[in-house]
């Protein structure tokens, strides 16, 4: 195709090819970062939490008064709940996966460490937590009911047995390959060690975007704030509403010194925890559709401009011979090399804007691929929104050439 | 001849419909997108307390590990422990001072009809509301000597009141919470605030509190806070232990009200924790900080990354938006260039046609602009629904309002004024065939 | 028409001398009658068809030129080169030759905008010529010129009619029809013709205004 020409003729147009080079530059620019965050972001909110998300939920009890017994209420309220059709698993905890709040503290490998080997998140549960978190206990045993305990966050011995993650395991002693029966030490603790008794494939920490994320301990112990508790609750697979439901209504019945709350399922959680990274992706998504919008309204316009601003050229050119294919491939050739101009702008424009967010917000690398595929995009999008003025300029007819000015 | 090139613009915008409207709402999404996020953007910045925001100042102390140290940068907790919140209470050296945590209490309301419900509350001092100037319906806040009393009383927000009473005026009533009751001292009016700039550490952008009580009856009272915690040792067994430990969970404000007060109030602070080091406490270097509410803010990083981002890449959709309608315009005003050599030849200076030119952009910005308010309104019940925290920095007001109009204006003529330049450039004789 | 022959059409305006030029041209289609060009009946073709047969048959010069104000000059005589499809280098010589035919060898590097109107449609013939047509086709090529520049051009159109090239020019000028070999003459669509006796004997139907002189 007549490449050379083209180019000449639009270095006489100069501003206009640069008004659509820039559009375009910055479109691909702004699009492959926007796409690489949206990519971040549905990686994070993708990640499995290690819990049967699907069937589980929780509930919390806070009782009132001097008389309120929580150690009682708890025992009481695990017997009804393990008792209900459909509960598959009840458990007492202080803290689950996608909730943003919990317990954290460093473990290390020495008495008197100064600090820790690892940071990790302390799930309080009894003998039935693993079932009802439905994490897959791959290594050691499960807690026993005689090693369980009521504690409160003022009690200063922790546990002596505790199962751990996979992800804890690994980063607590990365030369075993086998971590079971091993010891550690919570904090800076002296004397007695704890121990390993059990690995857990995976099981997340409260705070999805903490980096110790994939670092729980499971302890057993029941974890008595004053007056309250938490309970987590799987069912049979597709009984969790109905289940719910009635939980809800047993417990507050069960005892009316109490208040019961936070009646919310594993999937409300994810929903809830995930909002901004979701809002941010569904926002740069929309950025992206409009720009790619804009732009292809941007090409539309100015090639409908050229087009009428050349129709008597366009006449002659069929005057002289051009076929309306030749036309046709003219404005698309003359958008191909607008479009690949503002592209190789583009591609610097993206990583540099890639750099700035690395500087500024400790980004990753924009991954080299983002910008060929938007290359790609972009082309098909320009020769998109030319095709209907190109057309329009291949329906000139050649005796537009002889008619007077 | 305003309205004349008012006129002519108008004519000229109904005259090719399509590129018009291509224009118009090129300029409209771009100032929806960059409006919506910059009034996020801008609520959740601004200065929720202008007229003293520069005299209060948090209180910072760095008693962490010698290991490591609390927060990245070398940065001191972002709160301080029960000790040293009580040592500075009872020095008093600044012109007011509070010390405040969270919780949150069972209510039993004697009213039947009410459930039991639970209330999130802060335990702080009398001086919360002279720092803090929440606007009271009822009553008042209780005294310093009621703070010394531990004495059982409580300040309602509207919204509890008006749970609990009716919205009357309940001062003097009482009010029962996990067995103890309460005696109503003050209610406040509805207080909104777009950022919940006292207690950052626990959600920037949660409403205030349901209720307020004494710091000493909360501490007497055992009500662990319900916020964060940290420790970086072992509090060690008991209640007493932890009252004595190392952990942080307090936020402190300190009221000052001159730079030479603030520098008199770091002296004392630094001299304080000299004292505390020769304790054996405070093993890292001194590292004291005073962030008034701005920079607190900035610190705390209440403007997300996430929002940051959204407004940089919100204009730079403008300035697509931008290149576009300049592109449009040339292309408009190039097809007239035999129009505006008749006007040339007919005795129109340059100035005249330059002006002519510029205020038809100016309407396409206008028209881009009241546009561009109807998206930004959209746009921000779109943020509301996604961002269910952000309720209260998601509102139009006025400012917010002249501003994306004058940027709306401003923008269109920035961009039609290389295309209108060059419309002027035109030659009477060129385009007119004799 | 014969070949060789240089025919002025003239008539006043509206008369149907610019629709006769567009049918002769090949650019509009016709709606009755039948066209024979240099041995190919053009009735019923297509408009790629009929492009290439412009491109190759007909060389056209237009009243404003019609030069391409973004292109120099060796790039708008390539244009219906190009369109031929020849090589580079047949294109270079073409181009070089019919430039220095024309006298504007040395400007070949010039933009339009940059000569004056005689020297513009002497690069309108240039293009013309450089595809080596059978047929030119010339519409009022004076039109927009004064007389010394128009007397320049005649000359020019002249010399290549001499040199085998069949020519026809539209004009409303009687002084330059005249200079022709045959004069054809249209009012209201009609054709009469005045220059010589072979009068339109193969015009088949002469009722219609569209209709058009085969060669």
């Amino acid at each position: 195709m007549e490449i050379r020409p083209i180019l000449s003729a639009l270095m006489r147009s100069k501003v206009s090819m640069i008004l659509i080079g820039l559009q375009v530059a910055l479109t691909l620019a702004i699009v492959c970062n926007a796409l690489f965050i949206i990519g971040q972001r549905l990686d994070l909110m993708k990640r499995p939490s290690g819990m049967n998300e699907a069937d589980t939920f929780t509930i919390s009890s806070i009782g009132f008064g001097q008389s309120f017994d929580v150690q009682s209420t708890i025992n009481a309220d695990l017997n009804l709940l393990r008792s209900l059709p459909g509960v598959v698993a009840a458990a007492p905890t202080n803290a689950f996966p996608l909730s943003n709040s919990g317990w954290s503290s460093g473990l290390s490998l020495a008495p008197g460490q100064r600090t820790s080997t690892a940071n990790t998140a302390f799930y309080f549960v009894d003998a039935s937590g693993v079932s009802a978190y439905g994490a897959e206990l791959v290594a050691g045993r499960d807690f026993k009911p005689e090693e369980i305990s009521f504690r409160t966050p003022n009690d200063e011995v922790m546990p002596r047995v505790a199962i751990m993650t996979r992800a804890l395991a690994r980063q607590m002693f990365p030369d075993d390959s086998d971590p079971v029966g091993k010891s550690f030490y919570f904090g800076g603790e002296e004397g007695e060690p704890a121990t390993v008794i059990g690995i857990v494939d995976k099981l997340q920490a409260p705070w999805v975007s903490a980096s110790m994320v994939e670092n729980t301990l499971l302890l057993p112990s029941i974890l008595t704030g004053g007056s309250s508790s938490t309970y987590l609750i799987r069912t049979e697979p597709g009984r969790r509403d109905e289940v719910m439901k009635d939980v809800e209504e047993k417990l507050a019945t069960a005892n009316r010194g109490r208040i019961v709350r936070g009646l919310r399922s594993m999937e409300e959680r994810r929903s809830q925890v995930y909002a901004e990274d979701r809002a941010m992706t569904i926002i740069l998504g929309s950025v992206i559709v409009a720009l790619l919008g804009i732009t292809a309204l941007g090409i539309v316009g100015m090639a409908s401009f050229w087009v009428a601003q050349r129709t008597r050229q366009i006449g002659t050119r069929r005057a002289l011979g051009a076929t309306r294919g030749d036309i046709l491939r003219y404005f698309q050739t003359e958008n191909f090399i607008i479009t690949t101009v503002g592209l190789i702008a583009g591609g610097v424009l993206a990583y540099a804007f890639s750099l700035w967010l690395m500087d500024r917000y400790q980004s990753p690398r924009l991954p080299w691929h983002y910008v060929p595929i938007g290359f790609v995009c972009l082309w098909a999008l320009g020769q998109l929104a030319v095709l209907g003025p190109a057309l329009r300029a291949s329906r000139v007819p050649p005796a537009v050439a002889t008619r007077s000015v | 001849m305003f309205s004349y090139y008012l006129q002519l613009g108008l004519r000229s915008l109904r005259r090719n419909p399509i590129l018009t409207a291509l224009m118009v709402l090129g300029i409209a999404l771009g100032i929806g997108a960059s409006m919506t996020t910059l009034t996020v953007f801008y609520l959740m910045g601004s200065d929720p307390i202008p007229w003293k925001s520069s005299k209060l100042h948090y209180v910072q102390l760095d008693n962490w590990s010698p290991d490591e140290g609390a927060g990245s940068d070398d940065r001191p907790p972002d709160q301080v422990t029960y000790r040293d919140a009580v040592a500075l209470m009872t020095a008093a050296k600044a012109d007011r001072q509070a010390a405040m945590y969270k919780i949150s209490l069972p209510v039993q309301p004697e009213n039947p009809d009410v459930k039991p419900f639970i209330a999130l509350g802060r335990a702080t001092y009398a001086d919360f509301f002279g720092l803090f100037e929440p606007p009271f319906a009822y009553g008042q806040p209780w005294g310093r000597d009621q703070d010394a009393q531990h004495a059982r009383v409580i300040v309602l927000s509207h919204d509890t009141n008006e749970t609990l009473f009716g919205g009357v005026d309940s001062v003097g009533k009482t009010v029962r919470m996990d067995g103890v009751d309460y005696t109503v001292v003050g209610v406040l009016a509805k207080w909104e605030l777009r950022v919940k700039y006292y207690d950052l550490t626990n959600g920037a952008f949660n409403n205030p509190e349901e209720f307020f009580m004494p710091f000493t009856t909360a501490i007497e009272t055992k009500r662990r806070s319900t916020g964060n915690n940290s420790c970086w040792r072992s509090p060690g067994a008991g209640w007493e232990a932890y009252l004595d430990s190392d952990c942080v969970w307090i936020q402190m404000w300190v009221e000052l009200d001159s730079p030479a007060r603030v520098e008199e109030y770091m002296a004392y602070l630094n001299s304080y924790v000299e004292e505390q080091k020769k304790l054996g406490r405070f093993p890292r270097p001194l590292n004291n900080r005073l962030p008034d509410v701005k920079q607190w803010m900035a610190d705390q990083e209440v403007v997300s990354r996430d929002v940051e981002v959204q407004v940089g890449l919100a204009f730079a959709f403008l300035v697509v938006c931008l290149i576009n309608t300049i592109g449009l315009l040339l292309a408009k005003f190039t097809r007239r260039a035999g129009e505006i050599g008749l006007r040339r030849a007919l005795g129109a200076s340059r100035r005249q046609v330059f002006m002519q030119f510029l205020i038809e952009s100016g309407v396409v910005g206008l028209s881009g602009g009241l546009i561009g308010l109807v998206l930004t309104g959209l746009g921000l019940v779109a943020v509301r629904s996604l961002y269910r925290q952000y309720a209260n920095v998601t509102h139009l007001d006025w400012a917010m309002v002249m501003t994306t109009i004058a940027l709306a204006i401003l923008a269109a003529i920035l961009a039609g004024l290389y295309p209108t330049w060059r419309a002027c450039r035109v030659q009477p004789a060129a385009q007119l065939k004799m | 028409m014969r070949a060789g022959e240089f025919v002025a059409v003239t008539g006043p305006s509206g008369s149907g001398k610019t629709t006769f030029l567009n049918i002769a041209g090949l650019l509009e289609e016709f709606t009755g009658g039948e066209y024979w060009l240099d041995g190919v009946d053009v009735r019923g073709l297509d408009d790629n068809a009929r492009s290439k047969l412009r491109n190759e048959k007909i060389g056209f010069i237009f009243q404003s030129f019609n030069l391409i104000p973004d292109l120099n000059l060796f790039d708008n005589v390539d244009v219906p080169l190009r369109y031929r499809g020849f090589p580079a280098a047949e294109r270079k010589r073409r181009i070089e030759e019919a430039l220095s035919r024309v006298g504007l060898a040395s400007r070949i590097k010039h933009y339009p905008s940059e000569l004056s109107g005689g020297q513009q449609q002497r690069v309108a013939i240039a293009r013309a010529l450089a595809g080596s047509p059978r047929l030119l086709m010339a519409d009022e090529p004076t039109g927009n010129l004064d007389s010394l520049m128009a007397r320049g051009v005649m000359e020019l159109l002249e010399e290549i009619n001499r040199q085998g090239t069949t020519i026809v020019m539209v004009t409303h000028d009687p002084e330059l029809a005249a200079r022709a070999q045959r004069n054809v003459h249209v009012m209201d669509g009609q054709v009469t013709d005045l220059g010589d006796e072979v009068s339109l004997r193969r015009q088949k139907a002469a009722t219609q205004p569209d209709h058009a002189a085969a060669v």
